[in-house]
Order: C-alpha cells, then sequence, then structure tokens
C-alpha cells in the first residue's frame, strides 16, 4: 500500500530520537515544551502506529522531580492525546496510575505556583481519558465528524447522554483554564503557563462546534423542545463563558503568535435554525 | 563554497536519482524559487510510480526539516500544493495517508535571528492544505480545473 511506504525511517534511530525529543520537550527552564518536540512525539505515535515507546521513554525520565518538568510532561501528553495515532488515546487507559502520580508529588502552591495547576490538569486529563473510553467514536480534538451527529439522530436518549458528557468536559476545562490565567505572575512572561491554554482552546472549540451541530440536529428531527430546554440553557451559558476565555486569550499576544483563536458571535447561535453557514471557520 | 556547489556534491555523494536532484532543487534554501516550470516537471514525474517515491521521500524529509531550514519546510508545501492539483492521484493518496505530518505543521515555530516569524506562511500554508485535504469535493473539482485551464494554455514554462 501507498501509506507510509513513502516514509523510511529508521527504527533504532527513531527511538533514540523520541528520547531526546521527549527529554528537550520537558527540560527545566520554565518556558513552553518546544513545538517542534512535541510534534515529533505525535508524528513518532503516526509512523509507528502505537504511543508504547512514547511512554516508556517518558516513564524513565525525571519529570517528577521538578514541578515545571511535570506541568511541561502533562502538555506534552496532553497534545499527543489529541493529535497523535488514534492509539495513542486507547493506550493512554493503561498510563492512568502514573499520570495520577504527577499529581500525588506536589504539595500546596509548590515554590513556582505550579500545584494546583498541576493537579487541575491530571483531574482534567483523568476526565478526558474516561470520556474517550465511554465515547470511543471521537478523536483527541473533537474534529467535527458527520457520522457522529447523524448517529445522534437515530438514538436521540445517547445523543442527550453524549452532549452531556461533552458539556461535562467544557465545563471542566473553563475551570481549569480560570485556574490557570489567575496564577499568572507579574513581572514573568508566563510562557510555561500560557502554552498550556494552546491545547485547551484547540479542545474547547471542537466541542463546541460539536456541541452546536449535535444539538441542531436534535432539535432538527426530535420535536422535543422543552425536553432539550435543560442543555439549551447550559449551551448558551457555555457559550457566553467561551466567548469570555476566547476574549482573554486574544490579549496575550504570545499566544497568539502561536494559533489562531476563535471569533464567536456575541450571541449563541439560533439552535432551531439548520444553519450550516454558521459553522465557525476551522483553526 | 557556495551552496548550490555542495548541493551538487551531496547529490552525487548521496545518489539522489534526478528526480530526486530536481525535487531538492525546488525545495533548495535559496532565497527565490521554486519557479512554476520546475514544479512542473516535478508534477509530471509523480505520473511514474518508482518516480513518485523518489519525490516523495523527498517532500517527507523536507517537510519535517528544522526550524532553522524553514525555507526547505516552505517550498515542500508549495511543491506539493502543486502536485496535489497536477500530480497524479497518488500525490492526493500520499497526502491523506500522512495528513498528520501535514496538519501538525498548523503550529510550526521558527523565530530567526533577527526575530522575525518565519514560521507564519507555513502556518497558514499547512491549514489550507489541511482544509483542501478534507475536502475531496474541492480537491476534485480544483484538479479539474488545472487540467482545463493547463489544456487551454500550455504548460508553465513552454514556449508557446
Amino acid at each position: 500500500s501507498l501509506a507510509h511506504s513513502g516514509r523510511g525511517f529508521d527504527l533504532t534511530r527513531a527511538d533514540a530520537d523520541l528520547a531526546v525529543s521527549i527529554k528537550k520537550a520537558t527540560s527545566m527552564e520554565e518556558t513552553a515544551p518546544k513545538r517542534k518536540h512535541v510534534r515529533s512525539c505525535i508524528v513518532y505515535t503516526w509512523d509507528h502506529r502505537s504511543s508504547a515507546a512514547f511512554w516508556a521513554s517518558l516513564k524513565i525520565q525525571p519529570v517528577l522531580a521538578d514541578e515545571v518538568q511535570t506541568f511541561k510532561a502533562l502538555i506534552m501528553v496532553h497534545r499527543v492525546l489529541q493529535e497523535g495515532h488514534p492509539s495513542a488515546l486507547r493506550e493512554a487507559q493503561g498510563q492512568i496510575s502514573w499520570i495520577e502520580t504527577c499529581a500525588r508529588g506536589t504539595h500546596g502552591e509548590g515554590s513556582k505556583g505550579y500545584g494546583p495547576l498541576i493537579r487541575e490538569y491530571v483531574d482534567f486529563l483523568l476526565s478526558k481519558l474516561r470520556f474517550h473510553k465511554n465515547h470511543p467514536e471521537f478523536n483527541g480534538t473533537f474534529e467535527y465528524e458527520e457520522y457522529v451527529s447523524l448517529k445522534t439522530i437515530d438514538d436521540p436518549n445517547e445523543g442527550y447522554e453524549t452532549i452531556s458528557d461533552l458539556m461535562n468536559l467544557q465545563d471542566q476545562i473553563n475551570s481549569f483554564q480560570r485556574l490557570i490565567f489567575s496564577h499568572f505572575r507579574h513581572g514573568s512572561s508566563n510562557e510555561c503557563r500560557i502554552s498550556s491554554l494552546v491545547a485547551l482552546v484547540h479542545e474547547s472549540y471542537g466541542i463546541y462546534k460539536f456541541v452546536t451541530s449535535m444539538l441542531r440536529a436534535m432539535h432538527a428531527t426530535t420535536n422535543s423542545d422543552e425536553a432539550l430546554e435543560p442543555l439549551r440553557i447550559r449551551y448558551e451559558a457555555q457559550h457566553h463563558r467561551l466567548v469570555k476565555f476566547y476574549d482573554e486569550c486574544a490579549n496575550l499576544r504570545y499566544l497568539t503568535s502561536l494559533i489562531s483563536i476563535p471569533k464567536l458571535p456575541l450571541d449563541p447561535p439560533d439552535l432551531f435554525k439548520d444553519d450550516d453557514d454558521e459553522a465557525a471557520p476551522s483553526l | 563554497m557556495s551552496k548550490s556547489i555542495v548541493r551538487s556534491i551531496k547529490n552525487v555523494t548521496n545518489g539522489y536519482t534526478s528526480a530526486q536532484v530536481k525535487s531538492r532543487n525546488a525545495t533548495s534554501n535559496d532565497p527565490w524559487g521554486p519557479s512554476g516550470g520546475e514544479m512542473d516537471e516535478i508534477a509530471q514525474l509523480t505520473f511514474d510510480d518508482a518516480t513518485l517515491f523518489e519525490i516523495m521521500d523527498i517532500i517527507d524529509k523536507r517537510l519535517n526539516d528544522k526550524g532553522k531550514n524553514w525555507r526547505h519546510v516552505m517550498k515542500a508545501l508549495v511543491l506539493l500544493d502543486y502536485c496535489l492539483h497536477v500530480g497524479s492521484e497518488n500525490v492526493v493518496r500520499w497526502a491523506k495517508d500522512n495528513l498528520y505530518i501535514i496538519k501538525t505543521l498548523r503550529e510550526f515555530q521558527y523565530i530567526d535571528e533577527e526575530g522575525r516569524d518565519q514560521g507564519v506562511n507555513i502556518r497558514t500554508k499547512a491549514k489550507e492544505l489541511t482544509l483542501l485535504l478534507h475536502d475531496d469535493e474541492r480537491i476534485r473539482t480544483e484538479r479539474a480545473n488545472r487540467n482545463f485551464m493547463r489544456d487551454k494554455m500550455g504548460r508553465p514554462g513552454d514556449d508557446m
């Protein structure tokens, strides 16, 4: 087959390179994990259709000894779960106890103030993994796939549950981002903290687009506006919180130099209207 | 020693084929190019399976190059874009199979010694190509239009 035959990589060399990438991405410097090293880890999981070597290599790095390194490791893990080969999401289910260990080593604020951020990140990643275990049809960044919303229409009850679960995850992203903003330090570039927002912007927007299209599909097919009212109220509240989150992100010059921040309309879109033109642009 | 001389020495010592030499030249660190004629010649070579793999191998290496060689990355995206439009269907298949290579470049970063953000054009191009590769209908029409224009206008670099 054509797949991958164009990518002639040397296996032993690739494993050595992976270890170097992980080490560099989780260095002690209080900076963002460098994208090129994180990208190498992501690409590795696709080249080998597995994240086993990524985890094996990460676990022998001394990242738990230092709070900045731990935080950077969690950012890197999050990006690999999001953008890595689908097997990375499945295989991470077996790494939950290691992820929990990251939180166990922290006490109080920590000398650089990463303690609460690490604990919240661990909580969030565990919720994310639980979600993906229950809903294997979603990919790591919740990129819009038509078949998922079509499935919802066939089974409104399951659709209702899925939307609630997505909204729970969205709430957790929201409280995590607020915690990150509240931990910015004066006189610091806050680059390391801000870099953790990149994954949260991608993920919250993916969830938002999914929920919007699923709720529209539910409204168009079920004719039970009353039953859907609790979801509608929650959707509107989440919309307003997202607008505020993206506004605050748009003010961080370091962040806007890395990614484009989604621009949502001030008011939530009309869920009774089946209007795909209103679909938000992709990032 | 000039860079182009170093490149031609590397071409010989690394045993690159002529399709690979063409692809390497089109995606070099020179601040100009690739030209339409250069890209067109390479796109035509993708219709032969043997040269297709040789070319995709060079494009793949260039796409995964380090920040300092951001021109390699940028030009490889430009060449890939061109081949997606006028090259063989197999280029489209290769790009879809290896989509993660392109997608992960949407956050490519490189700030040069003078503080200029050299990654911005790569990020934009990677986003464009990702969108295109998700849209089969658009690929079909754009390929059809390009081939129609080419029949009418001739190939770039042709003496009309």
